[in-house]
């Protein structure tokens, strides 16, 4: 008799109990010391005010309180920025890994400059003195920045990626006669792109937290939203609370369509 | 045209008919980075349909040499000429020379994303401008060709190593290559599929297709070979017929060089 073949379908049921067992008392840790925290403080919890800075209901209808407007808001930014971090991240590696000497040292002078500033900084050059000149409104230099900073390291993590690549398959496409634009759009990328999804998923995650120091610049996001109300009423635990949960909320599921997206590319085999 | 009648090989009933020169290397020179003479001098002429096998020791330039043939690398002196298209020379001639030479490389370098089908269609759609239902149709009499037809759906990694080697062979073939080059084709093969590979090598040989062959399979080089290329220290050392190399070859080198294949 196999050991697997003696287990009932109860024990085995109760294997992961000690891992979920150590898993539900850390987290009662935590929640205790929070909560102990704020008693030590003299914390006055006021949960209930917290729905409806998400939801109001007015005459007509349900309407959108000022932390599901911030998200709104938030989801709007990071959605616009992610695709164009993407555009810039492939057309940055694509230019540093060129024979041209140009190409090369415009990519390499746009991501030492972006990585090597606070975002910060990024954000405040493009909002008052490159969107002046070029006429961008708050949302779109909010963006831009967003993209320019986050899309200088998807630029490495997609160079990191094509690099990774065995010589053998440049090297098979170019006996077989394909030119170098064919041999990135059918063997190189897709292999490529594969191999940078994981790291590209955490510059996505990092992406949408990042977007909170737009705040600085006066866009009414989650977080900026979630300061005023505090600032208005004084509910500073629940307020960041349900700010953070909403960030969080936000990441997973993007994590988890990445890792559907990541599922359904794998390499057979 | 010319009889190669000299040659007397039992095994072979009637003399081959060869053609006129198709591949032709001229002062070949080859220098790596850190001072390595891969290639001093090598000059060589392949007639269409002729099976030349180049022997030798490790570092002695085979691989160097079949990677100038297809455009791989560039040669710091010489030429090589190929169908008429040149090299060093234009765009158009290294585009034809990469086209007309097929290249089975020792770790096949199969594309692990495709299936063998895709693997074997992609260069023709893509370098011949063949429409997919025509270059599909042409893959699967390929793979057909190499014992392959039930294996058209799989990918590589479901591939064994001599199965990936035929879809690298089958691919090389879909761009009808004027000349095939073998770069130790069976030496990444598990001993029991060696054979299944220099069996479709042998039948490309016997179709007439102009083949250069390193390789370390001496009974392969005795049996499908015309000719045998030894080379030594970046160059060509020794050249004769198979039979005559193999039985009495002339140099000390080659002599110790066959004692320790044989
Ligand atoms: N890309 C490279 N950079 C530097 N040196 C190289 C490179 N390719 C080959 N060499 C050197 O050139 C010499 C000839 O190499 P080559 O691969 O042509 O030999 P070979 O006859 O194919 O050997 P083997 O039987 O081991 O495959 C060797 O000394 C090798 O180390
Ligand atoms: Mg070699």
């Amino acid at each position: 008799m196999t050991p697997s073949s003696r287990t009932s379908p109860l024990s085995r049921l109760a294997q992961p109990l000690p891992d979920l067992l150590a898993f539900a008392a850390l987290a009662a840790l935590v929640v205790w010391g929070v909560l102990a925290g704020a008693r030590n403080l003299g914390y006055h919890w006021q949960w209930y005010a917290v729905p409806a800075t998400l939801l109001t209901w007015g005459a007509d209808g349900p309407a959108a309180g000022p932390l599901l407007q911030g998200l709104l808001l938030t989801l709007a930014l990071a959605g616009t920025a992610l695709p164009l971090t993407f555009c810039l991240g492939l057309a940055a590696c694509l230019a540093a890994l060129s024979d041209s000497f140009a190409a090369r040292a415009v990519s390499r002078l746009y991501l030492e400059a972006v990585r090597n500033t606070p975002l910060l900084i990024q954000i405040f050059l493009l909002w008052f003195v490159a969107a002046p000149l070029l006429g961008m409104g708050r949302f779109t230099a909010g963006v831009l920045a967003l993209a320019l900073f986050e899309g200088a390291y998807a630029a490495e993590i997609l160079r990191g990626a094509v690099l990774s690549l065995p010589r053998g398959q440049w090297e098979a496409a170019h006996a077989l006669g394909l030119s170098r634009a064919q041999t990135y759009a059918r063997v190189v990328l897709p292999q490529a792109l594969r191999r940078a999804l994981p790291p590209l998923t955490g510059q996505a995650v990092s992406l949408v937290k990042d977007s909170a120091l737009l705040s600085a610049i006066s866009l009414f996001e989650l977080t900026l939203r979630a300061q005023a109300l505090v600032s208005d009423t004084f509910l500073t635990f629940e307020i960041w609370f349900t700010t953070a949960g909403l960030y969080l909320a936000v990441n997973l599921a993007l994590s988890a369509a990445a890792r559907t997206l990541e599922r359904r590319v794998r390499l057979r085999g | 045209m010319a009889f190669q009648a000299d040659r007397c090989d039992p095994a072979r009933a009637e003399a081959k008919v060869l053609g006129g020169v198709i591949v032709e290397a001229r002062g070949l020179r080859k220098t790596f980075a850190g001072g390595i003479e891969a290639l001093r001098g090598v000059s060589l002429a392949v007639r269409q349909g002729e099976v030349v096998v180049v022997v030798g020791p490790s570092g002695s330039g085979k691989s160097t040499l079949l990677r100038c043939l297809c455009g791989l690398e560039t040669p710091d002196a010489g030429e090589v000429v190929t169908d008429g298209a040149r090299l060093p020379g234009s765009r158009r001639d290294r585009d034809r020379i990469r086209t007309e030479t097929g290249m089975v490389f020792q770790h096949f370098n199969l594309f692990p994303h495709l299936t063998a089908l895709a693997n074997v269609t992609l260069a023709p759609r893509l370098a011949r401008g063949l429409p997919a239902d025509r270059a599909e149709a042409e893959a699967r009499a390929l793979l057909g060709r190499v014992g392959l037809k039930d294996k058209t759906g799989a990918y590589p990694a479901e591939l064994s190593g001599g199965q990936q080697q035929r879809v690298a062979i089958a691919r090389a073939l879909a761009m009808r290559p004027k000349v095939m080059l073998f770069d130790e084709a069976t030496s990444a093969l598990d001993p029991e599929m060696i054979g299944e590979v220099l069996e479709v090598m042998r039948g490309l040989a016997a179709e007439g297709m102009t083949m250069v062959v390193v390789t370390h399979e001496m009974g392969f080089a005795r049996e499908a070979g015309d000719r045998v290329l030894f080379m030594d220290q970046g160059r060509i050392e020794e050249e004769a017929g198979a039979a005559e190399f193999f039985l009495s070859p002339r140099g000390e080198r080659a002599r110790r060089f066959l004692s320790r294949m044989l």
